[in-house]
């Protein structure tokens, strides 16, 4: 039909949107270092060569980076998915007070202005001594990701069919194999997935990554970045910090080619299923 | 963020376990929903409060004997100096503009990711991949593109050593460029689940009426999604006041592309001039709250849906 | 506790010289400590704004920094750097050139140890100089017969005008030059008195102004740093430059590679850096770096020691033939290795002892972004700048403005 081979063209200059700034991202990776100053700077390498992302590895600077990200964004995913889910069971399934105020708590954070809290959490911070290390990290970022993880979870809670659970129960499945059987593969899907967009949310922060860090310690890709020199001072470095970038973006092409439809349910929180 | 599952049924509670129950249930709520609530107010208003009282101080950290009172000093100095009103009028500027320019460009890829038939599964993947990037990778691969020393856009589009980032307004251009591709996809899938919700049988009446594609559009679809729009309006526009990540990497704030967020990083943590950077973080702040009260005051957002009425 | 301590010296980059130094006093030290090497970044603000940070967050592994000499005031009015012994102090001084020994002082107390030092030169092309009939070696050779010679041959001027420290670093020597400072009383702190309104800061507006707005300033001026400036120097439109002495070892290396020839490199000249008055010497830009202790050190004693050992005589002259940065003793620009080296070294030496800071404040920073915000871009300078600068200054250090 006509009319749907439009909407196929058009889903193909979406593709194309999404993918060219990334295929520019993976040639200017690929390009030796002599590119960068070169008089007409073109799209595609002179000469192909890896050796920026061997040189990136070799880099102090990037791995320590690169674990303190991965360490930090797991563990601020796991704390954040445990706390928003005892929160989200609550809202979806009990009437308790202080339920409009938790959901009207979570919105303001949501619109909170992260800018404003680097001056207070910087002094605070090295006051107790957790400036520069994981935790002083871990806690901001449980704190902006609630509030996507509570909603998340709870519309998915919201969609779970309960009865299920006493109609196990009424057959015979005591308390906790009721739970086991029915409830938890039910709940997974949505905790899952929660997780994957709280993962995104603290691998991708930056302001409080570059005000709360100092050194290798605690500093994490994305403020890394910012530091990256070249081979020597003369040199640019660029293709490095594009071999870094294609690096950490990896992860987050896989998981989104892996679960695309479960994100898409999530953040359209169940409107867009399949 | 729309919820349309109904709570299913519980029988009903025998007479005197009734009470029982329900202040059982309670005060399970209360447990299971505190430890967020903790979190979220010790993380946000205790430093907020804290810097309320920094905010009163003339105090830099690198001069601690010269540390003294000044009650709102810092607050007048802020909202009387030009650099404070060209980061407004930065700021000011690029929301507008990347609002602007991805409600319609949402609206396109949402009725692309509802319409489409074959492919539907590439594209939505194509769509999050912007989504999942981050930002500041985004930042540097649209500053790369556009630099004088590395970019291809000079060459494509024949400007020669156009310096882009060497003026104000080129370089806001690039920004909102950066910001633009990153983040439409969200406010497309925040824009598709409210377009899914629209009844299908209005679409067909009018159909059957003889109002054309355009028409439907605008009388029906809109209309019907309102809500919708307006809560994915007011966190985009949330979104662009406090962006940060972009031009800090593409321009480090240099021919007045700085932004609010950007000044309090820079008072703060760059020059450490704690008293006045703490004022412009409550100011930022305020400038939010001011936002949000327009859009639900003003533009009548309905946000029971995403508080979970 | 078994071993030594292992002390942590945080350098700003280099190809190498300070951890050989570091490596050198850790084994002369009979076992009285380690040497753990930390580098910075390349960028003296970002150098600034990592240590700020740390040793406002009390920071104990920083036990030995390099810092730039713009910094010492601040940090030490701070309280974050552990002043050297009166005993240390006699040690250390000893041998140094009084400028860079005084870039070290705060209250006349010593809170870092001198450890590299510069001065800024003037350049220039024998052959155009020739030309035009100056000779850039005389002792009262100006700015303003700079500026006449290189109009009359329709050639450039390279200097520093970005947005940056290098821009401040031209506008002081200008003023200092002229007889003027930039800040009165500056240990006064909050109090100093921004003084660019004056005879030497009108001459010196004067200068820059004129400078950026005629044929004789590279079209780049306004972005132009040290690289940019010897790329214009050392190309067909080049006639004068200020710049650091590291510019003739890299025109050599240049040479070396093939990418400039030797006939431009044989041409190149050096002089002292041009006066404003003719009457009145002119004071060069001093740079360099020092070394502190931090205030959170464990081992302070220990990192003086170390201190001590990599400032001595022969590891700096050592590190001025490895690395290129002039050394902060007199006795090294006697030595022949050195005089081989550089066959400039006694200008350089003259330069440094003569050398003009900048302003010594714990409010640097303020200072300077006051100056460069106000006096950039160069071709908006005019004779009301310096008076502006004035005003904005003050008001930005009392905290009536926004820097």
């Amino acid at each position: 039909m006509k009319q749907s081979r439009w909407w196929t063209i058009a889903g193909v200059a979406i593709v194309v949107y999404s993918f060219f700034p990334l295929l520019w991202m993976i040639s200017l990776s690929l390009k030796p270092p002599s590119d960068i100053v070169s008089g007409e700077p073109q799209f595609l390498p002179t000469s192909w060569s890896f050796e920026n992302f061997t040189q990136v590895f070799s880099q102090l600077l990037f791995t320590r980076a690169l674990i303190n990200s991965i360490g930090i964004s797991l563990i601020a995913t796991l704390l954040s998915v445990i706390v928003a889910m005892f929160a989200a069971y609550a809202i979806a399934r009990l009437d308790f007070p202080g339920k409009k105020v938790l959901l009207s708590l979570a919105l303001g954070i949501a619109m909170f202005p992260q800018a404003a809290l680097v001056g207070p959490l910087f002094n605070m911070w090295r006051n107790i001594g957790i400036y520069d290390t994981w935790i002083g990290l871990i806690i901001p970022y449980l704190t902006f990701a609630l509030p996507l993880s509570i909603w998340t979870m709870s519309a998915f809670f919201r969609q779970i069919p309960w009865e299920m659970e006493q109609a196990a129960q009424v057959d015979g499945a005591t308390s906790w194999q009721a739970f086991r059987k029915v409830i938890v593969p039910l709940a997974a899907p949505g905790v899952f997935t929660t997780a994957i967009l709280t993962f995104f949310f603290c691998w991708n922060d930056f302001l409080f990554a570059i005000s709360l860090t100092s050194t290798n310690n605690a500093r994490t890709v994305p403020a890394a970045l910012a530091f990256f020199q070249g081979a020597s001072m003369f040199e640019s470095a660029v293709p490095y910090v594009m071999a870094a970038s294609v690096v950490v973006t990896i992860p987050v092409v896989i998981l989104v080619l892996a679960f695309q439809r479960r994100i898409v349910a999530g953040l359209t929180a169940g409107a867009v299923k399949g | 963020m729309t919820v349309t599952a109904t709570r299913p049924d519980t029988p009903a509670p025998a007479a005197g376990k009734g009470s029982d129950r329900a202040r059982g249930e309670r005060r399970l709520g209360l447990y299971l929903a505190a430890p967020s609530f903790i979190v979220m107010v010790l993380v946000t208003a205790y430093p907020l409060g804290y810097a309320i009282v920094l905010s009163l101080f003339n105090y830099r950290l690198t001069d601690p004997a010269g540390r003294s009172f000044v009650g709102l000093n810092n607050y007048l100095v802020i909202l009387t100096d030009p650099v404070w009103w060209n980061d407004f009028a930065t700021t000011f500027a690029i929301t507008v503009v990347t609002v602007a320019v991805e409600l319609v460009l949402g609206f396109g890829f949402a009725f692309v990711m509802l319409r489409i038939v074959r492919g539907r599964g590439p594209v939505r993947t194509a769509i999050l991949i912007p989504y999942g990037i981050i930002t500041v990778v985004s930042a540097f691969i649209w500053r790369y593109a556009f630099a004088i020393d590395s970019g291809f856009v000079n060459q494509w589009l024949g400007l020669g050593d156009f310096n882009w980032f060497g003026d104000r307004w080129s370089a806001i251009f690039v920004i909102c460029l950066s910001e633009i591709w990153k983040t439409t996809p969200f406010i497309s899938l925040l824009l598709l689940a409210g377009l899914v919700q629209v009844p299908e049988e209005m679409q067909e009446a009018a159909k059957v009426d003889g109002a054309t594609a355009w028409q439907r559009l605008w009388k029906i679809t809109l209309p019907s999604m309102k809500a919708a729009i307006m809560v994915a309006l007011l966190f985009r526009t949330l979104d662009a006041w406090r962006i940060f990540d972009n031009p800090f990497v593409m321009t480090g704030g240099a021919n007045n592309t700085e932004t609010i967020s950007f000044l309090a990083y820079r008072q703060n943590v760059s020059l450490v001039n704690l008293g006045m950077g703490s004022a412009v973080s409550v100011l930022l702040f305020l400038t939010v709250v001011a936002i949000a009260w327009i859009f639900v005051k003003g533009f009548k957002t309905d946000l029971s849906q995403v508080r979970g009425d | 506790m078994s071993g030594p301590p292992t002390l942590t010296w945080y350098i700003n980059p280099d190809n190498g010289g300070q951890a050989t130094r570091a490596q050198q006093c850790a084994d002369a030290s009979g076992g009285a400590y380690t040497v753990d090497i930390q580098t910075l970044p390349s960028d003296a603000t970002q150098q600034r704004e990592q240590l700020v940070r740390r040793l406002a967050a009390k920071d104990s592994s920083i036990d030995v920094m390099s810092l730039d000499v713009i910094y010492t005031a601040e940090f030490a009015n701070a309280g974050f750097l552990r002043p050297y012994t009166p005993a240390e102090t006699a040690r250390i001084s000893e041998g140094k050139l009084p400028a860079p020994l005084k870039t070290g002082m705060w209250k006349d107390t010593l809170y870092a140890a001198p450890s590299k030092s510069n001065a800024q030169l003037l350049w220039f092309r024998k052959s155009l100089a020739k030309a035009a009939g100056v000779d850039p070696t005389s002792p009262t050779f100006t700015w303003d017969e700079m500026i006449k010679a290189a109009l009359g041959q329709g050639k450039k001027i390279s200097e520093q005008g970005a947005r940056y420290e290098g821009y401040m670093v031209w506008i002081n020597a200008l003023v200092l030059s002229g007889g003027g400072q930039i800040l009165t009383d500056a240990e006064a702190g909050k109090n100093a008195r921004p003084s660019m309104a004056s005879r030497a800061g009108d001459k010196a507006a004067e200068i820059v102004g004129s400078l950026a707005r005629s044929s004789a300033a590279a079209p780049d001026l306004t972005v132009a740093q040290e690289e940019q400036a010897r790329a214009v120097f050392q190309g067909d439109d080049g006639m004068f430059m200020l710049n650091w002495p590291y510019v003739l070892a890299a025109a050599r290396s240049a040479v070396e590679e093939g990418t400039l020839d030797q006939s431009v490199v044989d041409d190149i000249g050096y002089a002292r850096y041009p006066r404003v008055f003719a009457d009145r010497p002119s004071a060069p830009p001093l740079g360099g770096s020092n070394l502190a202790i931090g205030a959170y050190s464990k081992y302070p004693e220990q990192a003086a020691a170390l201190v001590e050992c990599a400032t001595s005589l022969e590891k700096v002259t050592q590190y001025m033939l490895d690395e290129g940065e002039p050394s902060v003793y007199a006795a090294s620009y006697d030595d022949p290795r050195v005089r081989e080296a550089y066959p400039n070294a006694d200008l350089i030496r003259d330069s440094i002892a003569e050398g003009g800071p900048r302003p010594i404040t714990p409010f640097y920073v303020d200072v300077a972004g006051s100056v460069i915000n106000t006096w950039h871009p160069p071709e908006s300078v005019n004779r009301d700048t310096p008076a502006e600068a004035d005003a904005f200054m003050a008001d930005v250090i009392s905290g009536r403005r926004l820097l």
